[in-house]
């Protein structure tokens, strides 16, 4: 295994391998060593991050995200002033996972982690990082019906207790999101953060009804669309009977013959959700399970609304 | 149509299949993958399905397609169309008719040479892929390439032989019946009418026959020397002409190498020569003709018997035995003297009827068996039988009959047969003859063939002779059980008696029995290659169902019958751009997905 050590000498976990990481210990541990990578990395506050407050303005400085300069100050003083967001102490999120049976997926075993297992550890390391910011977490899991509902709490206890569900938490039937989204209004009365996470194998159209719905709320929505590389890639013998392990629908094909137009299917099922999130200010990111989880936190710190 | 030079082959065809089977074979339980974005596969070749399905299905049909194209080239088809130079592999038997009538000479050229010639352009027309027979007079048929049957029909000449047409087709079907290739027979000949015989080979059959009209020709067909043997006073010689009518021809008729007597006669017609008496043994007879253009047939050959007739005994009592004696007493056909005993087994030599009383059968068996005849008197078959036609007698019906039992020595001397069972035999001097000359046993003494019947039982059959036999060159002549040996000239064949003998060159053979000539065989042309005059074209048509074409047409019509192109190389074309269309929309499409 490379090891990526952080500026004290000590390992990134949040930059390795994420079976590499799994295999460490428990969901805890896991989060809290990929969690310290992570704010290792970032060089600043760890009380800055995924709030939505602005704070104040100060003079841009060379090295400064250009993402954060007023281009209007810009415009009417031809000053370059940069935008500083003071976190929110009392932020509301909820993340809502995906639990269904694809999610229990692996291309392979010996080198990737499971979709679930993959996001329940992602799920821990995000959640870690909003109780360290005294945000409340809140989770919601579903796969044709609501599986497990967890309310909104600051507590390092609530984390504690949400990693107890997140782990008794076993890939079920079916999919269906838009219970589950909806859902997500009881629990959060006022503007918060909902992290959707899930491997989107079900009707767009349907899910993303709900999501804008949230995001017309005034929620902040993140999408994080998790992907098997083996559902990227299509590989498998000279011919192969496919089958849905939730709808157990099926097709015969050589995936020699066509590993091309799957894969510009794949691309063009990404595109089509970039696009819609985007068009309705939802944050996307497609995630690979073979992507360090610290990546996908940077990916998701980045995530502002639109 | 198409044909197919080795159709065995075309059982091959099942292997067309082979794409077929292992395309279901591999649709047979493929692997099943659980594999949770199927929505992304089915969304994927949805759009592709269709055409993907055509694709396979249209390499499917070409893959069946190329196996199915070289399994047919494998058979080597062949098919008729317009255009072809050259000709698919093909077999061919050439029949060159040499018979006796090739020789006849138009225009200074003898006939055959115009067959020859085209014979060598049929040859010449033929390529090493085709099997090549060639059949002549002789009917045998003779394999080898363009060069070596070239060289036979270079070295052909006329034959004495009769060459029957249809019997030559016949062979040459045989030959070709196992062949795979197209066959075809060609046959160049005079097509006298004579020598065409209906046939049905199951081949196209071309005839190839000169254009000109054939000469005007007069042959011998036979000559008569009336009952033998002659006296010493001589005989009269009759001289049967046959061929085209004209003018009286000249006939020279010849007692060995005695000066010829001449007479006249008419094609159709006879020429009767009396030849003055000669001492006694057996003389040669030659009649010929002045030299036409068929020189074959001008000259034939006979032999006479000089001798003095048989001075035999009988007993008047044997009513119709007696009766016959007398009138060829009469007729100085037979004297009265020791020489033959007539009925009884007498001192010498002897003609024995069985005994009226069955009861002296056992009598008259002793007296046979202490004479060593080899034969003695067996079971009394009653019943209305036919005598098999020979020498010296004709069909006669048979009412009884004691059966002739051979010793242990063997079953030589038979001198006639009832349903193929000996009827009259000689051994050791004595003629046993099976029936009494009685009309209660046999039709024969009242019949008209009596009187000459017993001429040649005591002149010839008591005395040992054999009669005159009749044979055409080539043709297997049986020869009588006495025959040990046949001379003609300086040649000698040691002969089995009974057996066949093929005597190749017309001329006179003696037969000998030991060192007596016992009769001889006159070997002739056959006459019917007197009448030179052929087949109308259409007549050979119907009856062959051939084509009939000049020599200098039968290079262009020869494999036309066939006329069969080889499809071996277009289809192995196709079968390669098949191939190619298939490597190239298979590699193609799997670009493209």
């Amino acid at each position: 295994m490379n090891r990526v050590e952080s500026p004290a000498g000590r390992a990134r976990l949040d930059l390795l391998d994420p079976m590499e990481v799994a295999r460490l210990g428990g969901l805890e541990l896991v989060a809290e060593g990929v969690v310290e990578g992570f704010l290792a990395g970032l060089h600043r506050s760890p009380r800055r991050g995924f709030s939505v407050e602005f704070a104040e303005h100060r003079m841009y400085q060379p090295g400064d995200d250009l993402r954060y300069v007023d281009w209007k100050i810009l415009g009417r003083n031809d000053r370059l002033y940069v935008k500083q967001y003071e976190e929110e102490t009392n932020l509301r999120a909820v993340v809502v996972a995906d639990v269904s049976r694809s999610m229990a997926w692996t291309g392979d075993p010996e080198l990737r982690l499971p979709k679930l297992a993959y996001a329940q550890r992602l799920i821990a390391a995000l959640t870690l990082v909003l109780q360290r910011q005294r945000d409340a977490t809140g989770l919601i899991a579903f796969d044709d019906a609501v599986r497990a509902t967890l309310p909104p709490r600051a507590r390092l206890t609530h984390w504690r207790r949400l990693l107890e569900t997140l782990g008794a938490l076993e890939a079920g039937q079916g999919t269906a999101a838009e219970p589950a989204l909806r859902r997500v209004i009881d629990q959060l009365r006022r503007r918060g953060l909902v992290v959707f996470v899930s491997d989107l194998l079900f009707d767009r159209e349907l899910a993303l009804k709900a999501l804008r719905f949230l995001h017309h709320r005034g929620h902040q929505v993140i999408v994080l669309h998790v992907m098997d590389p083996g559902e990227v890639a299509l590989q498998g013998p000279a011919e192969a009977r496919f089958e849905d392990p939730e709808t157990r629908a099926a097709v015969v094909l050589r995936p020699k013959d066509w590993a091309g137009a799957y894969r510009e299917t794949v691309e063009g099922v990404i595109a089509a959700w970039r696009l819609a999130c985007r068009r309705h200010g939802i944050a996307y990111h497609a995630v690979r399970t073979d992507t360090p989880f610290g990546t996908v936190l940077r990916h998701v710190a980045a995530s502002r609304p639109a | 149509m198409i044909g197919f030079l080795h159709p065995w082959l075309l059982a091959g065809l099942v292997a067309a299949g082979i794409p077929v089977v292992l395309h279901l074979l591999e649709r047979q339980q493929p692997p099943t993958i659980v594999f949770p974005a199927v929505r992304y596969l089915i969304a994927a070749t949805e759009a592709h399905q269709r055409r993907l399905k055509l694709q396979n299905w249209l390499l499917l049909l070409l893959r069946t397609l190329l196996i199915a194209l070289l399994v047919f080239a494998a058979a080597g088809p062949t098919a008729r169309f317009g255009g072809v130079s050259g000709h698919a592999p093909s077999a061919l038997v050439l029949i060159l008719d040499n018979s006796a009538s090739s020789g006849a000479v138009v225009n200074g050229t003898p006939r055959l040479a115009a067959l020859q010639a085209a014979a060598r352009q049929v040859l010449h027309r033929a390529t090493p892929d085709d099997a090549l027979w060639l059949i002549t007079a002789d009917r045998t048929p003779r394999r080898g390439d363009p060069t070596a049957l070239g060289a036979m029909v270079d070295g052909v000449t006329p034959s004495p032989r009769r060459l029957d047409l249809g019997q030559a087709l016949a062979t040459a079907g045989e030959v070709l019946a196992p062949e795979t290739r197209p066959g075809e027979i060609v046959v160049a000949t005079d097509l006298q009418a004579t020598a065409v015989t209906p046939a049905d080979p199951r081949v196209p059959v071309l005839v190839v026959r000169p254009g000109e009209p054939p000469p005007r020709n007069v042959g011998i067909a036979d000559i008569a020397t009336g009952t033998q043997p002659w006296s010493f006073d001589g005989g009269r010689v009759v001289v049967s002409l046959t061929g085209d009518s004209g003018p009286p021809v000249p006939v020279t008729v010849r007692l060995g190498d005695r000066p010829g007597r001449q007479a006249l006669g008419l094609a159709g017609g006879s020429a009767t020569v009396a030849l003055t008496g000669a001492p006694g043994g057996w003389w040669p007879i030659t009649a010929e003709l002045d030299p036409d253009e068929l020189k074959a047939d001008d000259r034939r050959v006979g032999a006479v018997r000089i001798a003095p007739v048989a001075r035999a005994r009988w007993d008047a009592a044997e009513r119709y035995v007696a009766a016959a004696a007398d009138v060829l007493e009469a007729n100085r056909r037979l004297a009265r003297g020791d020489e033959v005993t007539v009925g009884k087994l007498g001192a010498g030599i002897s003609i024995v009827e069985p005994p009226e009383d069955p009861a002296e059968l056992g009598a008259v068996n002793r007296a046979l068996e202490r004479r060593a005849v080899g034969w003695t008197y067996g079971a009394l078959v009653t019943g209305s039988e036919t005598t098999d036609s020979g020498p010296g007698l004709a069909r006669q019906r048979v009412l009884k009959r004691y059966v002739l039992e051979p010793a242990a020595s063997g079953r030589t001397g038979v001198v006639a047969r009832v349903n193929r069972s000996p009827w009259i035999v000689r051994g050791a001097g004595v003629v046993v003859l099976g029936s009494r000359l009685d009309p209660a046993w046999t039709d024969l003494p009242v019949s008209a063939g009596f009187m000459p019947f017993m001429d040649f039982l005591l002149n010839r059959v008591a005395r040992g002779e054999v009669a005159v036999i009749e044979a055409a060159p080539g043709d297997e002549t049986p020869l009588p059980d006495r025959v040990t040996e046949v001379r003609r000239s300086a040649d000698r064949w040691v002969v089995e008696g009974g057996a066949a003998f093929r005597p190749a060159e017309p001329g006179l053979y003696f037969l000998l029995s030991g060192s007596d000539t016992v009769g001889a065989l006159a070997v002739n042309v056959d006459p019917r290659e007197s009448r030179l005059a052929p087949l109308p074209d259409e007549q050979v048509r119907k009856l062959w169902r051939a084509r009939v074409t000049g020599p200098d047409e039968a290079a262009g019509e020869v494999f036309a019958a066939g006329a069969r192109g080889d499809l071996r190389g277009p289809i192995l074309w196709a079968g390669l751009l098949i191939g190619l269309a298939e490597m190239g929309l298979a590699s193609a499409w799997r670009r493209e997905t």
